[in-house]
């Protein structure tokens, strides 16, 4: 069930044939598709995006959200090359300091959440402003030019069409799925959003699953909010400034049930990669690019729409249309 | 319905036949028939899953049957929708309140039409002064504009009733009308029924427990497996082994629980407990290998002392000691690593189970820390190894481990909820409320469980109020009332003396 659940297989399964016949189609219609730089191009805004979905799925699955992502995302982003521009921090250093930043910052949201009872969507609006609040205050909306080389030359990195980025991202999201699924912590996370009266009544660690958590999104927001600044080559103070949707996006057209308990990590690859598709495929039909959100907006509608009536929904309206025509004829 | 009471006609309002619902790959109800007469209260009884909450959707429009035909008044009539049936004078109330907490009794009586003046305003005065001939008619004395949430259930129930009559209801569906009330409530809503029969309004009662259908009823339908086991049979002509018969298809052999070892040492004694939730000065003994039945009415505090045990709720004062030593539980997860408590809620739905999840999570979410390797990794196949033997030995039917437990039948919830406790080798176990709304064949099946659990050395309390299964399986007996023991009974199993005892210390 695990497994099962994971792979959300109607979901997963739908995703990954639109996505298959996307690509087709897309490669049909404008070969350059399958060009080596306009896959690494698509592939490495896949890669972060793809951190900041799973960042997300991973406060839904405790049945919460996070609308702190991009902020800490961009926090992280900005102390990261100011660390590194403004005080010749050493890299390796500068990097392990935001990254602990971003956890620090989820396990804020995570004890907020624990202890105050607060709805999530309510604390990490505030937590959101705190910490854009933060990074607007450092900056003055100044990005930090002339980031180290070594880590813009990451952001340009690849093999082929492969961007060097991607690989961090297939490794974290392997661990994220591992740890989802059969680490204990991770199993005791879904529990408890699954039903956190009856985790708690089964001896679980409520305020731990918590906590790991948005520990999790933290971390996760913290990767991608480096990565970016790397392709940027500058700490930009907007970094994360978009992200709220996408990474709601991600998980719910992947198959996230928004109640908690389900982390469908393989439909949240799928959901972005699709909408990555789109993104890559207006750009080359040369859509107007202000049509993407349009389109991933209906997407999502459709998924939600289709989600609603997965099982048994479906099952009922097929029970009333096999009833109507026993009816007519009476 | 008039004012005035009409006298009982009795001529036949409802004629339902031959009523065929199929569902993908279960025939829910075949060739099922129910006669109603104006001036009865007609029972509808069955054990779960044999059809009646169907029948009760076809009767009000949520499902459109197959085939068959439903005659109002002698008039054939299909009801497309909830409201149709609604206009046709046909209310149902369900076990769910469909009220609305916020609003006032009057508002949920009047909601569909609450009456305005000028340019659509609310008249708030209006509203109670409609109301309130509906609400003197089923006797609820708060004032109409009372807050629905401050009501009892018990209230209400009666309001659901009144907004059904002032909707002109001459058919009154009754979903399990009495599955959460006091028995003194109870009384009261059978005068209210019976009055409404006086009124020749038409009435189905549906429930479980069968000598409140004798009390009440004048007619009976039996469903089993979705066919009827009994069509209009006069309530007078039957007796209630007939009944039961009727219900599982067989005779019921409650058979003789097999001898078990008398309980030996203490396993938890407790003195002088006092919680915030108001609980006096609780004082009881748990001994190794013993049922300890805890009876007393929903609200007496039951599930309060269960959950101050566990250490879901703070203890103010007194002495627990687990095994001989003094203990101070502080959280559950306490009680079920250092004192092997398990508890298996009330309500398994929304404290005991994770209805999204598998059988397999739901029972092995208390070994889970058992079960790690290194790196806390849980390898499938250990974790399988350790959970099996409980599933077998409770006889949990699904069709596999990875089948979610809300699937589940209600019989077979409950055994993934006590499996759990098993599983994590639990042996103070407390057990609130373990087969309701559970069918007779399974209950016998959780009876000789509990017993087994007991006669294999574990302890259990057992919070029902269920009397003839605490009478059945009770060592002991604890009678609570306001939040106080008022009685220990050694039990004899003889369930006229016993019950008499057990109400002597309830009154």
């Amino acid at each position: 069930m695990h497994r099962l659940r994971g792979l959300a297989p109607g979901v997963a399964l739908g995703l990954l044939l639109i996505d298959l016949v996307g690509m087709i189609v897309l490669s049909l219609v404008r070969p350059q598709f399958l060009s080596s730089y306009n896959l690494f191009v698509t592939g490495r805004d896949l890669s972060i995006l793809l951190l900041v979905a799973l960042a997300q799925m991973v406060v839904l699955s405790l049945g919460q959200m996070n609308l702190s992502i991009g902020s800490i995302g961009g926090l992280v982003a900005i102390i990261e090359s100011g660390l590194m521009v403004r005080f010749g921090v050493p890299v390796p250093v500068a990097l392990v300091a935001g990254i602990l930043l971003g956890i620090v910052c989820g396990v804020i949201n995570g004890l907020l959440v624990y202890w105050t009872k607060i709805n999530s969507f309510v604390l990490t609006l505030g937590t959101s402003y705190v910490f854009a609040g933060i990074n607007l205050g450092i900056t003055h909306a100044t990005p930090f030019y002339h980031i180290p080389n070594e880590v813009s030359s990451f952001g340009q990195a690849r093999f082929g069409p492969i961007p060097l980025m991607a690989v961090v991202t297939v490794v974290l999201t392997l661990l994220l799925a591992g740890f989802l699924y059969q680490v204990v912590l991770g199993r005791q996370l879904l529990a408890v959003g699954g039903n956190a009266v009856a985790a708690r009544l089964s001896g679980l660690p409520i305020r731990r699953a918590t906590l790991t958590a948005h520990a999790i999104s933290g971390f996760l927001a913290a990767v991608a909010g480096t990565m970016l600044m790397a392709q940027l080559g500058q700490g930009q103070p907007t970094i994360g400034a978009t992200w709220v949707l996408p990474s709601f996006a991600g998980p719910i057209i992947g198959g996230a049930a928004l109640s908690g308990g389900s982390a469908p990590v393989v439909g949240t690859v799928l959901a972005m990669v699709l909408i990555s598709l789109i993104d890559d495929g207006l750009v080359l039909v040369s859509a107007d690019p202000f049509w993407v959100e349009f389109l991933i907006g209906a997407l999502i509608l459709g998924a939600v729409v289709l989600g609603r009536t997965r099982l048994s929904d479906i099952r009922v309206f097929l029970r009333i249309s096999a009833a109507r025509p026993v009816g007519s004829i009476r | 319905m008039s004012a005035e009471p009409n006298p009982r006609t009795l001529e036949v309002r409802l004629e339902v036949s031959g009523i065929r619902k199929q569902f993908p790959g279960v025939v829910a109800l075949d060739n099922v028939s129910l006669r109603l007469r104006a001036g009865e209260i007609h029972a509808l009884l069955g054990e779960n899953g044999a059809g009646k909450s169907t029948l009760i959707k076809i009767l009000t429009g949520v499902y459109q049957p197959d085939e068959g035909e439903i005659r109002l008044d002698g008039t054939p009539v299909r009801f497309a929708s909830p409201r149709a049936a609604l206009a046709a004078g046909i209310s149902v109330v369900h076990q769910e309140r469909n009220l609305i907490p916020q609003f006032t009794v009057a508002e949920n009586i009047l909601l569909e039409r609450i009456p305005t003046r000028g340019v659509q305003l609310v008249d708030h005065a209006a509203i109670n002064r409609l109301a309130r001939p509906w609400m003197n008619m089923v006797g609820v004395e708060a004032a109409p504009a009372t807050p629905v949430a401050e009501l009892s259930v018990a209230q209400m129930q009666l309001v659901e009733i009144a907004k059904a009559l002032s909707l002109q209801a001459r058919i009154l569906l009754m979903d399990e009308p009495t599955a959460a009330i006091t028995p003194h409530e109870v009384g009261y809503l059978f005068r209210i029924l019976g009055d409404l029969r006086r009124r020749n309004v038409a009435i189905v009662f549906v429930s479980h427990k069968l000598e409140e259908a004798f009390e009440l009823c004048d007619r009976v339908t039996v469903l089993r497996d979705g066919r009827n086991a009994a069509a209009d049979v006069e309530m007078a002509a039957i007796n209630r082994d007939r009944l039961v018969t009727y219900m599982i298809g067989r005779a019921e052999v409650i058979a003789e629980l097999p001898p078990k070892p008398p309980a030996a040492e203490p396993v938890l004694e407790v003195a002088g407990l006092t919680t915030k939730g108001g609980d006096g000065a609780l004082s009881l003994v748990l001994r190794k290998g013993e049922v300890l039945g805890l009876y007393g009415l929903v609200g007496a505090g039951r599930s309060n002392l269960a959950k101050t045990l566990v250490g879901e709720i703070k203890a103010t004062g007194g002495e627990v000691r687990v095994r001989g030593a003094l203990t101070h539980i502080a959280s559950f997860r306490e009680a079920l690593e250092k004192y092997r408590f398990g508890y298996v809620s009330e309500d398994r739905k929304e404290e005991g189970l994770i209805l999204l999840h598998s059988v397999r999570a739901n029972t092995s979410i208390t070994i889970w820390r058992r079960l790690r390797l290194l790196g806390q990794w849980i390898a499938r196949s250990i974790e399988d190894a350790a959970i099996l033997p409980s599933l077998r030995q409770l006889d949990v039917r699904s069709h596999s481990l990875s089948q979610s437990v809300g699937t589940l039948s209600g019989g077979n919830q409950q055994k993934v909820s006590i499996a759990k406790w098993l599983a994590a080798k639990a042996d103070i176990l407390i057990i609130d409320e373990p087969t309701v709304g559970i069918d007779i064949k399974t209950k016998n099946a959780l009876h000789e469980l509990i017993w087994d659990l007991a006669a294999n050395g574990r302890s259990i309390l057992l919070i029902s109020s269920d009397m003839p299964e605490v009478i059945r399986l009770s060592d002991r007996i604890l009678v609570m009332r306001n939040h106080a023991i008022v009685g220990e009974l050694p039990n004899n199993h003889q369930y006229d003396e016993m019950s008499e005892a057990i109400m002597a210390r309830l009154s």
